[in-house]
């Protein structure tokens, strides 16, 4: 859940989405600027920070990028308990992920915090040749379930920062802010990179 | 240090304040290298010189294997397959010589088994080398022969993750690393159906595959683990067992490291947000070392708690020190305690995961959509 101090507000946010989605590349964009084109599968979860400024406040997001395997799904409430946003990701070219999304979202509506804040968010956006989802079936189905859409790619980062701004502009505050205009990044040094690391 | 005892307990916070400073500038310069499997590993000088503590200690360990090789045969520690059939004496006696090996070999295990000999002691200890002798010969063969070019929902969540599994590294992320994890996977895959592929044993099979070398010796490791080893339904379905795991790590926590259980209850911190991930991965992408029992205790907020996991999970170089937390810190915990605490807990995941079906198959009628394949 979101908790403010003054006009610092920590947010619990999770992403959900089928295997493959882009989940962690997403966060991997937002928080580090980087993409790689093979991301390693994400067991369980992974957990990131970053702050963002948003008018006169700062939201420090505490991130649970979660596994998108099927089977996986009986640990996603542990990672969406009191979240304050979701981040719901299908990949366009996959309408099976776009089916597993709109999955998501009916849990969430019924299991979630009821004042969650959720993006849907098609990502490889880059890919327009290979697309299997419209965005105008996305964007209605986002419209009629009261979420906030965009289309994203981690690989050219667009729309990735958006998305996160998005959430922390739509977070419930203790004291709303008037002025809409002016969001700036927070600058703050990146996490040591996960070097993959063996027992031995 | 300073040759009175008391002085020194009087000295010690200014002590713990100057070395970090000292430390902090040997840990500015970073050092690159491989790891004996591989893998790229960074650390400052302070790690270097603990990494060639250990190998050398390993070395020294490995003269202690010869020299039993050299007095006992050189397969003295590989278990009898089936038990010699003989009366009297003979028969006690090499009862109390097995006996009396399989303690040796318990402690040598403890110390570190040469990287070497690695292949072959796993196999043994493991009771994989059983399971492959109740079966033909080509067992292995025949199954990748069987299986080849068939493409199941498995096989596509395989090829799916092949590389992402530890990429980057220098055998497994190359088209031949890729071809033979994939023929274990996959080949496992059609072996149990029920648990067919479930992320994370991509890690775990990587990791036999460096360590054993050869794909067949992998694969009946990985079918030793899920079939004999690991807790019933650690990767199927809807990972029971991994939550059975967890509720009992999660118990032990609150018995054996009381402070720490308390401190994350306060803070509401699920500890499984982390630890499922240890798990499932059979520690083989983070291992945790020491237990950092003062940091965490003052951590108030869930990035830093996850900061110092982080750190310590990615940070082991003396397997000594994980060692010592497991036998000397943690104190007595018997594989029938656990195995108790499993069955105390299995009942309860049954119920809580038999409540989330329902209430998730409600979802669904209440959606009326058709219900998307399985996986």
């Amino acid at each position: 859940m979101a908790t403010t101090g003054n006009n610092n507000l920590n947010a619990k946010l999770v992403l959900l989405g089928d295997m493959g989605a882009g989940k962690s590349s997403l966060v991997l964009r937002f928080v580090k600027g980087q993409f790689l084109e093979f991301q390693e599968s994400t067991i369980g979860a992974a957990f990131f920070s970053q702050t963002l400024a948003v008018n006169d406040a700062t939201v420090k997001f505490e991130i649970w990028d979660t596994a998108g395997q099927e089977r996986y799904h009986s640990l996603a409430p542990m990672y969406y308990r009191g979240a304050a946003a979701a981040i719901i990701v299908y990949d366009i070219t996959s309408t099976e992920s776009f089916t597993r999304a709109k999955k998501w979202v009916q849990e969430l509506q019924k299991q979630g915090n009821p004042s969650m804040v959720m993006a849907f968010a098609g990502n490889k956006a880059d890919l327009e040749e290979k697309r299997k989802v419209t965005a105008e079936e996305a964007r209605l189905y986002a419209e009629e379930n009261g979420l906030f859409f965009m289309e994203t790619s981690a690989k050219n980062a667009t729309n990735v920062n958006d998305v996160f701004y998005e959430i922390a502009r739509r977070l419930p505050r203790a004291q709303p802010s008037q002025n809409p205009a002016g969001m700036v990044l927070v600058d703050r040094p990146a996490d040591r990179s996960q070097a993959a690391k063996c027992c031995s | 240090m300073f040759g009175t005892r008391d002085m020194s307990h009087e000295f010690q916070p200014i002590m713990q304040y100057y070395r970090p400073s000292i430390h902090t500038r040997r840990a500015n310069i970073v050092v690159k290298f491989q790891d004996l499997y591989g893998f790229t590993v960074e650390g400052n000088v302070d790690d270097v010189n603990i990494l060639n503590e250990v190998r050398e200690k390993v070395r020294q360990q490995g003269r202690v294997w010869w020299a039993l090789e050299a007095s006992k045969g050189a397969n003295w520690y590989l278990q009898p397959q089936t038990p010699p059939l003989s009366e009297g004496i003979s028969a006690a006696s090499r009862k109390l010589s097995a006996l009396a090996n399989t303690i040796a070999l318990k402690r040598l295990i403890r110390k570190g088994i040469p990287p070497i000999l690695r292949p072959k002691v796993w196999f043994s200890v493991s009771g994989a080398a059983k399971k492959r002798s109740t079966v033909p010969e080509s067992y292995y063969d025949d199954l990748i022969k069987a299986v080849d070019g068939k493409v199941t929902p498995a096989t596509k969540q395989i090829d799916h993750d092949l590389p992402r599994t530890f990429p980057g590294h220098p055998w497994l992320d190359t088209p031949q690393g890729h071809a033979s994890l994939r023929r274990v996977l996959v080949g496992y895959s059609f072996r149990d159906c029920h648990v067919g592929y479930c992320q994370g044993l991509n890690y775990v099979a990587a990791l036999l595959l460096l360590v054993m070398k050869t794909e067949e010796e992998a694969f009946w490791m990985l079918a030793v683990l899920l079939e004999n080893v690991l807790v019933n339904d650690c990767y199927t379905d809807n990972l029971s067992g991994c939550h059975v795991e967890q509720r009992v790590f999660k118990d032990l926590l609150v018995k054996k490291c009381t402070r720490i259980a308390a401190h994350l209850e306060a803070m509401e911190f699920d500890v499984s947000l982390v630890t499922t991930e240890w798990f499932l991965c059979l520690f083989s992408k983070s291992l945790p070392s020491e237990m950092k029992e003062d940091e965490l205790l003052m951590a108030s907020q869930v990035g830093d708690v996850l900061s110092i996991l982080h750190r310590t999970t990615h940070h082991l170089y003396d397997p000594d020190d994980l060692l010592t937390v497991a036998f000397d810190k943690t104190g007595s915990m018997t594989t029938n305690t656990i195995t108790k605490q499993r069955k105390k807990q299995e009942p309860a995941v049954m119920a809580e995961l038999d409540q989330r079906l329902r209430r998730l198959n409600s979802l669904k009628m209440d959606d009326k959509s058709p219900v998307s394949p399985r996986e």
